[in-house]
């Protein structure tokens, strides 16, 4: 290039770009080293020294220093059958909640991306609960979930009271469309009206076959729906997980569902115009248009919360302490029980943590893989 | 004239002979948990600050945070705190590895060992077990006892129905098994009453705690002389214990599965739990006729005693101890703070606020089992109180007896036997490795 | 999706909102419905905390729950007051004198107390304000920089740096607090305002770098090219051209980077004392007398709870800003 280039498109052309170059150089040095040098500031020692010392035999309330032993805390932790537990543990709570949180947070922002009068007002009030104190939200729920004098018995007993007729209401909804085509334009009416007297016959039929105490689903929902005896939600190891579950899915599908919103105002109007035009479904619309555009923000706001799932700590120890046993005890609490709690093993938590992170950043490498697949599109 | 007037008052101070190492100590930092008796001990320090000039901050910290907060400050070897109200078990780790002050020779030359029961300054005080070195001053005495209805008990068709059944009338438990058909008795679900409400906290050290009072009572303990574990935790009397325990949970309120301190005074003001256990601690809101609906039909009782009459009650409660890393003028000042705490009028005025006073004198004096209704019944329990092990690995030991108890009582997983047996051996494997049992 | 922007395209739709149809009409108001629906269900452990915030303690652990009850303001006394327990004495000869006491005393005086101050709590939630306004606003401050310099620029080793940027977020708090505590303490970071910020900052700025870039992403850079081609300089672009357009997102950072400073938990309960104290190591326990008062828990947590709510409240235009930004995006 140089050599077939004269001397002055040389000379010319290259100072103005140089100069802007030259002073894009300094905007990104200026724009990012606040950033870099504080993280570093921050970070690298309590990185670098948690490293280290999960070489070492050590613990943090003793005056004697550090002990180098090698990997044996890393072999110690994976040859411990426990730790395959809480791994499990983590691994579940974190899967069920995140894609509960994904489908919740996406559906209310689905609900909300269009304006109607007060939604400014709903949208807040569905992220308060997000707006806790998480270390608050374990105590205060743990009161909700008491059977004796808290009133998630009760309202999930209301809601449960419900299924059988929303079960009527959403086959004859499922009905509705075909009516008309099975007995023409003109019965459809009465065809629809006699569809109605469904609604308490599938509700009676669904109340009692599948609600009946005899049957196997219906042992389930009398365990789950009983007021008087109510489920034992935090001490009952098959409950106490779904419990966590569940008050992380109210607490943090609000954070998926406004990044999701923020995507969803993103997406010009014009391309479904353009669909609208074409007589695309509202499912075409959705998968190829709606989805793939939210895309991004999505993967930003299941990443975080992955990331966070596997570091839950707060509400695990707020709501079940890990129990009971150890039924619940994920890998952030089994290393506060390490690192804290009168053990103060800090070699030990220090190699736990490392694994943690370890995990972390293979899953969040996965997610990022995803991230910039969505972005080229 | 101001430098020849101080001079003057430090020369002045020098002949009177006020403590010379203490000079210059305008203010002293006491740390301790957030509760009521840290309210108390402000109030002491407030008097504290009037007599002398120098001024008593009582800085607290929630329960469940308490050790985590402690132990930061251990690791960096800070001075934040000057003397630290801490609990029994930490003392192993805290005398071993240098973060308390040893008080032996503080505490038996003013002969203030002299002032406290034997019980309260071994297990608040001493490390190692027997050893006559101790760390702390016995600051706040407690146990376990029991809170009961007395219009229940007392009500006539309750007492003809529990003598036809049980063929001895209604009365206070005298043994574990009495307490288990009265919880049995009592527990009436269609009237929202249940018989007992017990500990069953996995986090710390509740359910522990709870399961002590009979486990010690039936002869269990948690190793022998020997460190040995295996056959002594899981001991036919040690299972026979923890099944008691058990169906002592199954007569208990429904939600009383996370529970301590707090969650058993709830179930008791709401009119659940015929009986409850708890610490002594926590009794003057039971006392309190507008947090305790029911608080003048209220009565406390020790614990009762296991099937060869033994009995045993689980200690709370905490000692004060000095910060080794101060400088000398600030353990000084600290030595005549407690000096002056220990003494038998502050302690009286300490037991008045509503401290649990560990002096001999003041809890056999009569003006303080007249004091409160449970007055009585603390005195009683502080002869036959026994803690959990406070050897530098008590952490690993409370981990696995905290999770194999919630596991099997709130849980319902395996058998007492089971659970026993798995705890037994993983106790072991720590006092291996820790040293204390040659492999 | 490499469609080119062309400027024309903003301008051949209608973005009006009036111009719906009636079906379209009739399925936004089933959908506000729901959303109302919603909204009402996952409140109502919010509203339990409001209902809870003004119970007695054996109101608040009645059982059956009660929903109508003598409102009490117990909690906000335990909450908000210093008290003393008196001696017997002192409680009879108070309550001879009960028309004497202001109305503060009098409640409590219910529980044989006296008032001697003010709690921490407001002092603390002073605290709370600054740091978390100081940190959230260097977080997206530095964040909105960082996030427009790898949008734009070629940086050498992006990947890595933002990766490292991310994985700030990775290690589990448990295992960071000690060294970070043992390092303040070295430098006299320990209680200290500054101290909070500083943390603060550093863990939100992972996020809102994270989260702007994508919002940044997604604004064309055609927009500013033409501006630097129209003589604008960089900064000038970038002030008049991208900040605006991002308001989108920097509206949401903020709101997460305020929810997460100001109710962090565990840093402040470690890192604080006295001095730079927040709130939140103080609402979620207040072990009054020999139990949890559940009052106070609930008061505090709801006046906690109301600085959020209103800044969320004042950036909803922001958050929500519907259909005509969608103008200015690549299709």
């Amino acid at each position: 290039m140089a050599q077939v280039s004269t001397a002055q498109p040389a000379e010319a052309a290259p100072r103005p770009a140089a100069r802007r170059h030259l002073s894009d150089r300094r905007i990104v040095q200026l724009f990012i080293l606040p950033t870099v040098i504080l993280l570093i500031l921050m970070n690298i020692f309590p990185l670098i020294y948690s490293l280290f010392l999960s070489f070492t035999e050590y613990s943090v309330i003793s005056a004697n220093p550090p002990v180098w032993v090698g990997l044996e805390n890393y072999t110690n932790i994976l040859n411990d059958p426990q730790f395959w537990h809480y791994f499990g543990v983590t691994g579940t709570y974190a899967l069920i909640s995140v894609a509960l949180q994904t489908l919740v947070g996406f559906g209310l922002a689905m609900l909300l991306r269009t304006k109607f009068t007060g939604s400014g007002v709903v949208t807040t009030l569905i992220l308060v609960p997000m707006m806790l104190s998480p270390i608050v939200v374990a105590v205060f729920w743990r009161l909700i979930f008491n059977p004796s004098y808290g009133i998630f018995n009760y309202i999930f007993g209301f809601l449960t009271l419900l299924l059988p007729t929303l079960m009527g209401v959403i086959l004859v909804l499922l009905l509705w469309r075909i009516v008309p085509k099975v007995l023409g334009e003109s019965t459809a009416r009465y065809g629809r009206m006699a569809l109605l007297i469904l609604i308490p016959v599938v509700a009676h039929l669904f109340w009692r076959v599948v609600l009946n105490q005899d049957q196997t689903y219906g042992a389930f929902y009398q365990q789950v729906t009983a007021i008087e005896t109510g489920p034992e939600w935090l001490a009952e190891p098959v409950l106490a997980m779904w419990s966590i579950i569940i008050v992380d899915v109210w607490m943090w599908s609000p954070f998926v569902m406004l990044l999701c919103l923020a995507g969803l105002s993103a997406i010009p109007e014009y391309l479904y115009e353009a669909a609208a035009i074409d007589r695309a479904s509202g499912w075409f619309q959705f998968r190829r248009i709606t989805l793939p555009q939210v895309m991004p923000l999505l993967l930003i706001a299941v990443l975080f919360r992955t990331i966070e799932a596997f570091k839950q700590f707060d509400l695990v120890m707020g709501l079940t302490g890990g129990g009971p046993g150890d039924v619940t005890r994920t890998v952030s609490v089994q290393l506060y029980q390490l690192a804290f709690q009168g053990q103060f093993n800090t070699g030990q938590s220090s190699a736990l943590a490392y694994i943690v992170l370890v995990i972390i950043i293979a899953v969040s490498n996965l997610y990022i893989r995803a991230l910039n697949r969505a972005r080229e599109g | 004239m101001l430098k020849k007037l101080l001079l003057v008052a430090v020369l002045l101070m020098v002949v009177t002979g006020v403590s010379v190492s203490a000079q210059g100590v305008t203010e002293i930092n006491i740390w301790w948990a957030e509760w009521d008796p840290a309210n108390y001990l402000q109030q002491i320090g407030n008097e504290y600050e009037a007599a002398t000039g120098i001024k008593v901050n009582v800085v607290t910290t929630p329960w469940s945070s308490y050790l985590d907060r402690v132990s930061t400050e251990w690791a960096a070897q800070g001075t934040s705190y000057d003397m630290i109200v801490g609990d029994s078990q930490w003392l192993g780790q805290a005398a071993t590895e240098g973060h308390y002050v040893d008080m032996t020779e503080f505490l038996n030359s003013n002969g203030i060992t002299e002032t406290v029961t034997p019980a309260t300054l071994q297990y608040y005080g001493e490390y190692p077990a027997g050893s006559g070195t101790f760390y702390a001053y016995p600051t706040e005495g407690d146990a376990n006892g029991w809170a009961y209805r007395t219009d229940l008990f007392e009500d006539a068709d309750n007492m003809a129905a529990f003598e036809a059944e049980y063929g001895r009338p209604l009365a206070v438990p005298t043994t574990w098994e009495e307490l288990r058909d009265i919880g049995a008795f009592f527990t009436r679900p269609d009237d929202g009453l249940y018989g007992v409400a017990v500990y069953t906290q996995l986090e710390g050290d509740a359910i522990t705690m709870g399961f002590q009072n009979p486990f010690f009572s039936y002869g269990g303990d948690w190793y022998d002389e020997t460190f040995n574990t295996l056959g002594v935790v899981n001991s036919d009397s040690a299972v026979a214990s923890l099944e008691l325990y058990k169906e002592l949970y199954s007569f208990a309120p429904p939600g009383t599965n996370n529970a301590f301190f707090q969650e058993m005074n709830d179930a008791y003001v709401n009119g659940q739990a015929a009986m409850i256990m708890n610490y002594f601690a926590f009794f003057p809101a039971l006392a309190n006729p507008n947090i305790n609906p029911y608080a003048d039909v209220t009565g406390y009782f020790p614990m009762p005693a296991g099937p060869d009459g033994e009995r045993f009650a689980a200690l709370g409660g905490q000692g004060i101890s000095v910060n080794n890393y101060i400088s000398d003028d600030r353990k000084q000042a600290s030595f005549d703070f407690i000096t002056w705490f220990a003494t038998e009028e502050v302690q009286a005025r300490w037991a008045e606020l509503g401290g649990y006073t560990c002096n001999i004198a003041v809890l056999e004096s009569p003006e303080f089992l007249e004091v409160a209704p449970y007055n009585a019944a603390f005195a009683e329990t502080m002869t036959f109180v026994k803690d959990f092990t406070n050897i530098p690995v008590y952490g690993q030991l409370l981990e696995i007896s905290q999770r194999y108890l919630n596991a099997y009582i709130v849980g319902g997983q395996g058998t007492a036997q089971e659970a026993l047996d798995n705890m037994a051996a993983e106790m072991d494997e720590v006092l291996v490795d820790a040293g204390y049992i040659s492999e | 999706m490499t469609t080119i922007y062309t400027p024309s395209a903003p301008v051949s739709y209608s973005t009006r909102v009036d111009k719906v149809g009636r079906g379209q009409r009739i399925s936004v108001t089933v959908r506000a419905i729901i959303a109302v629906l919603i909204a009402l269900l996952m409140l109502v452990p919010v509203i339990w905390m409001g209902l809870t915030a003004f119970k007695t303690r054996p109101d608040a652990v009645a059982a059956p729950p009660v929903l109508l009850f003598q409102p009490s303001l117990e909690g906000f006394i335990s909450l908000l007051t210093e008290r003393r327990q008196m001696t017997q004495s002192e409680i009879t000869a108070a309550e001879a004198n009960r028309d004497q006491l202001d109305w503060a005393n009098q409640i409590a005086l219910l529980r044989g107390q006296t008032i001697i101050g003010t709690s921490a709590f407001p002092r603390q939630l002073v605290n709370s304000l600054i740091i978390a306004g100081a940190s959230t606003f260097f977080s997206v401050g530095f964040g909105v920089l960082s996030a427009y310099a790898f949008s734009r620029f070629n940086i050498p080793g992006k990947d890595d740096l933002l990766f490292f940027i991310l994985s700030q977020r990775m290690l589990p708090a448990v295992v960071v607090t000690i060294p970070i505590f043992l390092m303040y303490k070295e430098v006299g970071l320990y209680d200290t305002h500054f101290g909070m910020v500083l943390l603060y900052t550093s863990f939100n700025l992972s996020f809102s770098v994270w989260l702007l870039k994508g919002f940044i992403d997604e604004i064309p850079k055609e927009y500013e090219e033409a501006a630097l081609v129209d003589g604008y300089t960089r900064l000038q672009a970038f002030r008049k051209i991208v900040l605006p357009q991002a308001i989108t997102g920097i509206a949401a950072t903020t709101v997460f980077s305020l929810i997460f400073s100001w109710n962090e938990y565990a840093f402040a309960l470690m890192l604080t004392s006295d001095v730079a104290r927040t709130a939140p190591p103080s609402i979620p326990l207040v072990l009054g007398t020999g139990g949890i008062e559940w009052a106070a828990i609930a008061a505090g947590s709801l006046a906690f709870l109301i600085p959020v709510v209103i800044v969320t409240f004042v950036l909803r235009k922001h958050l929500l800003r519907g259909v005509t930004f969608g103008a200015i995006r690549k299709g």
